[in-house]
């Protein structure tokens, strides 16, 4: 700490014990509020100024008449949204399809940060860290078509596998039962490696005494895990989860999209690729915003729920 | 070191083998896909899956490297992940040290706003005109500057800095640290970790970003890498039916191998940033810079 | 193509001479609007438009660029947006008030005809007859370009008879068969190809024909057993959708059987269409019904193969081929920056010019002696992928005809031709081209899928005739029958105009 400058030693370190004015804590914080003007700065302007576009889900938006010559519908959009057919359907595939994630997903990542914080040979960690971390970069499309090449029923490896052991065809592709296995397949394999990075700086920042003292004490590998490894990454993993909460309703178009086809449209179809089909391919501005809308709100209650729960529990939550 | 007992030692073994085989499996595409860039057209029609290509074929890269744009875009692409980079780090960083301090007053009400930012967005075309309105169009700012702060990354950032010892802190500003200092010197070195992760979060989002330069960039010189390589991507395509706009008799270009030559060319540069970063995920990094 | 449209999008950037950077797209300073600043000073003029290629020279290096100035004395600024991304640039463009003069539209999208329709651009209807090239522009695709019979734009033609088979010829001369010529001819091929190794490999593994996951062979088939092009009409006049005429369920039991009897892949709805020409060249499939240009891509990737084109298949009512829209985008002229009549007519000039001989040339093959020679009466490039002309072809719109030299011809290239023109004489127009519907504009995409989906279940043996009724009446409940009222209404109102 020798090398820390004395500066302003007055400001920092009088704490009178009284309570202290408004004032005087805006005062002492004023460098706090110097670093924090850029950022919020920034969200204001790209942000918040922005923000109006929401209200064009009011509206029957059309680009060239602009904000202020398109008509207001009122919730003519919403109400269209909520009475289509589809819905519901719409809505339990996006939800289940998201509980997928969650619960086969999510946990992936930190699974396997965990296995490669075991891993003693550095040569042999790095290797398999910069390995697994490649697949992020392949493009959905070609993750489709080599999922395709996989399991077509004309010939594809696992398809014939399958039918060698089991004595009959799957097809894995069409098939309603696999759709959502098959998402969830994809993306374990593409982001897993990618997800550990995250999980294996918070166990970098993990003090090595607490294990030296751990051992001293007589705790084994599944101890130290445990006691020690587990509980340093648990704010992360929760923070992680809440946020991932407020993405119940998204489930990433490209993929769905690529995987979909006639035969399983019935469980594949979700609100993302819903908003595609109205929103981006017909123009309509206005109904996607909507869909938008009811999806963010969505998002904001199970974010701030999720953070109440997480709180409650005694973790410190996003905040 | 740790005790080395025979169920540790079973348990190094199936680990071992379980990363290997994870490892092999998720880096087997990547073969192939490179494989493929190296093969020619027929190859890639009549065999579904191969690792080594049987007849070697640099038709693909030799179309990609034939125009020297493809040279002058990737310095484009490196400038902006670069600068892009260094100037998220920067906003994001001091942001969530200002946020991590539970003392600030307007504290919570910012961090709100953040995540409701998350959630709530005005879309493309507000965005677009905000970007306009500060004249930033055809700058390559607007590549970096409306996407400083990723408020995911910003929250978790954030997380990390509030785990830092509070006593650290506590005695630093006894030392006669201001909060400045106290990031600067405190702050900033003991999370070089999270630094290097969100440093290469941010990288590989501007090296992989076009629709940003779609909608601001209109001069063909200041195109980024990705563009370029998504228009060959597009010409090398068949078209199908009537939907396509491209003229019945344009030529195309001869491969389908050309895919899978932009997915290389475009991946590998940015993959070789992870391995460099490594270097910050050793473990103790924290332990030694608090005792230094 | 469906799949591509999905990353199509979210692909990006545009592109623009650094020159006329501020001219275009959001940067507008209003003051850059073309107009003549003095007597026979060239008149500017600003156009976006698609692209294809990676790079473009530098307008001001430009040979080609300078030469078709100086054909059109004219100033011309090109923005170029990549293909991938154009509908997207299309819509912050009109919401960015800043307008190039010329601006070419790919799809006739609700933004577009709201925009049209709230008087954005010219209707140039009245306009073209004082054009040389513009007034002899094909009337049917004049029609389908426009919007409830008003012209907005230029139109880029494409052959309207492009749809048609295209088979092993060599397979065909294995199996000892002649050409098909009636639909049972069809399948005979087909059965032969699948059963006696026309490959000559002694193994077997054919099939007769390979289908993708996108729809348009089906669509192309359909037309054989008479069933309309998208649209038809019945015996009071009234337009009615192609899937409630009988003989629909005529050409879905036709596909049923080819399914059962395993003469197509039998993945095929999900079988990708970029991969579509693989089991073909791999001497697996033996016929792919696209459009007839499909053969030179396939001979491409493998020269050795003999391929034959067939324009179509006699049914019931003779040879019948769905007519193509016949254009690719058309070229708007917004008001916003081409004020008076008087510069639209100039635009319209500068247009028309484009599709002289000359220009013609000039966009296609470039300046001869620079970019290219000819040869045999045959252009020959100098270059395999040139950064001067690349992307000018885009502008290429060849009303009335293509008039540029050609390069040099296969035997393949002669016959695709030869298929297309032919084909013009049996096409089947589809009447709702030009029509308009709000509920198709808004649920379109989930009309199309329910149809799709439903013919696709049938083929594979999913529904039966009972299942095939109930996705045609949910068709109908959900927006089909508004769609087809409103089509029937903006028809009645066309037709009364005429």
């Amino acid at each position: 700490m020798e090398n820390v400058p004395v500066q302003e030693p007055v400001l920092s370190t009088v704490r009178p014990a009284a309570k202290k004015t408004i004032f005087t804590k805006l005062k002492r914080d004023k460098w706090l509020y110097l670093l924090l003007f850029p950022g919020a700065l920034y969200f204001l302007v790209f942000k918040y100024v922005p923000m109006w576009g929401i209200l064009i889900a009011f509206q029957d938006y059309q680009p060239y008449l602009g904000f202020f010559g398109s008509h207001w519908v009122g919730v003519d959009n919403f109400k269209n949204f909520f009475m289509n057919p589809d819905f519901f359907r719409l809505l339990k595939n996006t939800l289940i399809l998201s509980a997928y994630n969650i619960f086969f997903f999510f946990p992936a990542p930190i699974i396997l940060a965990l296995l490669l914080n075991e891993v003693r040979k550095a040569v042999f960690k790095k290797t398999v860290q910069t390995l697994i971390y490649v697949p992020h970069f392949m493009s959905m499309v070609i993750v489709a078509s080599i999922t395709y090449v996989f399991f077509t029923t004309e010939g594809g490896i696992v398809s014939e596998l399958v039918s060698h052991l089991f004595g009959r065809q799957i097809d894995f592709l069409t098939s309603l039962t696999w759709f959502r296995p098959l998402i969830v397949m994809q993306t374990i394999w593409k982001e897993t490696g990618w997800g550990t990075i995250l999980f294996l700086a918070a166990l970098a920042g993990v003090d090595a005494q607490l294990y030296e003292a751990a051992i001293v004490d007589g705790a084994g590998r599944w101890r130290q895990l445990w006691n020690i490894t587990l509980p340093s990454i648990r704010s992360t993993i929760v923070i992680l989860l809440i946020l991932r909460m407020g993405a119940s309703l998204d489930n990433g178009f490209e993929q769905i999209f690529l995987m979909t086809n006639a035969l399983n449209r019935q469980v594949a179809d979700v609100f993302d690729t819903y908003v595609y089909s109205v929103g981006i391919t017909q123009g309509s501005f206005s109904y996607s915003t909507a869909v938008g809308l009811f999806k963010a709100i969505v998002g904001v209650v199970l974010i701030f729920g999720s953070n109440f729960l997480a709180r409650k529990s005694g973790e410190s939550g996003i905040f | 070191m740790r005790t080395n007992t025979v169920g540790g030692r079973m348990f190094d073994i199936i680990n071992y083998i379980l990363l290997s085989v994870f490892a092999i499996v998720t880096v087997i595409p990547f073969i192939y896909v490179i494989a493929g860039s190296f093969a020619t057209s027929t190859e890639l029609a009549s065999r579904a899956f191969f690792l080594i290509p049987k007849t070697f074929s640099l038709n693909a890269y030799q179309y990609i490297f034939s125009t020297d744009t493809l040279f002058k875009s990737g310095l484009v692409s490196v400038y902006v992940t670069v600068v892009g980079t260094v100037v998220n780090l920067l906003f994001t960083t001091t942001m969530a040290y200002a946020l991590s301090r539970r003392h600030l007053i307007g504290r919570n009400t910012v961090l709100n706003l953040v995540v409701f930012s998350m959630v709530f967005g005005g879309g493309m075309i507000p965005t677009f005109l905000v970007v306009k309105g500060l004249g930033m169009l055809d700058s390559l700012w607007a590549m970096i500057i409306p996407g400083a702060i990723n408020a995911f990354n910003l929250i978790i950032i954030k997380n990390f800095f509030q785990e830092l010892p509070p006593s650290l802190l506590e005695s630093a500003s006894i030392d006669g640290c201001t909060d400045l200092g106290i990031f600067w010197r405190i702050v900033l070195p003991l999370s070089k970790p999270v630094l290097a992760t969100f440093a290469l979060f941010y990288a590989v989002g501007h090296w992989n970003d076009f629709f940003s330069a779609l909608l601001y960039i209109n001069d063909s010189a200041k195109w980024p890498l990705q563009v370029i390589l998504q228009q060959f991507v597009m010409m090398s395509q068949g078209t199908i039916g009537d939907a396509s706009s491209m003229d019945p008799t344009f030529v195309k270009p001869p491969d389908q191998s050309v895919k899978m030559a932009v997915i290389v060319v475009s991946s590998i540069p940015i993959m070789l940033v992870y391995p460099w970063l490594q270097k910050y995920f050793v473990k103790g990094v924290m332990v030694g810079a608090v005792k230094g | 193509m469906n799949l591509n449209k999905s990353w199509k999008r979210s692909i990006s950037a545009c592109c623009l001479a650094p020159l006329m950077v501020s001219v275009v797209v959001g940067c507008g300073t209003s003051a850059q609007q073309g107009g003549t600043t003095a007597a026979g000073q060239p008149y500017t003029i600003t156009i976006m438009s698609d692209s294809f290629s990676p790079d473009h020279t530098d307008p001001k290096s430009n040979p080609v660029i300078q030469a078709l100035d100086k054909y059109t004395n004219t100033d011309i600024q090109i923005q170029w947006v990549p293909n991938s991304s154009y509908a997207d640039k299309i819509n912050i463009t009109l919401a960015s008030g800043s307008l190039p003069m010329v601006m070419l539209i790919t799809d006739k999208t609700s933004s577009f005809v709201n925009a049209a329709k709230s008087g954005a651009f010219w209707d140039l209807t009245p306009y073209l007859k004082d054009y040389p090239n513009l007034s002899k522009a094909n009337p049917i695709v004049l029609n389908n370009s426009s919007i409830d019979g008003k012209v907005y734009g230029i139109y880029r033609s494409r052959p309207l008879g492009r749809n048609a088979i295209v088979y092993r010829k060599d397979w065909l001369q294995n199996v000892g068969l002649s050409e098909p010529k009636t639909i049972n001819d069809f399948y005979n091929m087909l059965v032969a190809f699948k059963t006696k190794d026309p490959n000559k490999d002694g193994k077997g593994g054919t099939y007769g024909m390979v289908v993708s996951k996108y729809a348009g062979p089906f669509d192309i088939m359909q037309t054989w057993f008479g069933v309309p092009n998208k649209w038809g009409q019945d015996k009071d006049g009234k337009l009615i959708p192609a899937q409630f005429t009988p003989q629909y369920l005529d050409a879905l039991k036709f596909f049923r059987k080819l399914y059962q009897e395993k003469l197509i892949n039998q993945d095929f709805a999900v079988f990708d269409s970029t991969k579509w020409n693989d089991p073909v060249v791999n001497k697996q499939a033996g016929v792919m019904i696209d459009v007839a240009d499909r053969a030179n891509v396939l001979l491409k990737t493998d020269p050795n193969m003999k391929l034959g084109i067939i324009g179509a298949i006699a049914g019931p009512n003779g040879l019948k081929s769905p007519a193509t829209s016949g254009y690719a985008g058309f070229y708007a002229i917004p008001k916003e920056s081409v004020k008076t009549e008087s510069d639209v007519k100039k635009v319209l000039a500068f247009l028309d010019k484009l599709n002289d001989k000359q220009a013609q040339d000039l966009l296609w093959n470039g300046v001869e002696g620079i970019n290219y020679t000819v040869q045999n009466g045959a252009a020959v490039a100098t270059k395999q992928s040139d950064p001067d002309t690349n992307s000018l072809t885009q502008l290429e719109m060849s009303i009335p005809s293509e008039l540029y030299t050609k390069a040099a011809q296969t035997d393949t290239s002669k016959l695709v031709d030869q298929v297309e023109q032919a084909n013009e004489k049996i096409v089947v127009p589809n009447p709702a081209e030009p029509l308009l519907s709000n509920t198709y504009a808004q649920k379109g995409t989930q009309l199309d899928n329910i149809l799709n989906d439903a013919r696709i279940k049938y083929i594979v043996g999913q529904i039966d005739d009972a299942g095939l009724q109930a996705s045609l009446d949910l068709w109908r409940k959900s927006g089909g029958d508004d769609y087809i009222k409103e089509i029937n209404d903006a028809y009645t109102k066309v037709q009364q105009k005429k």
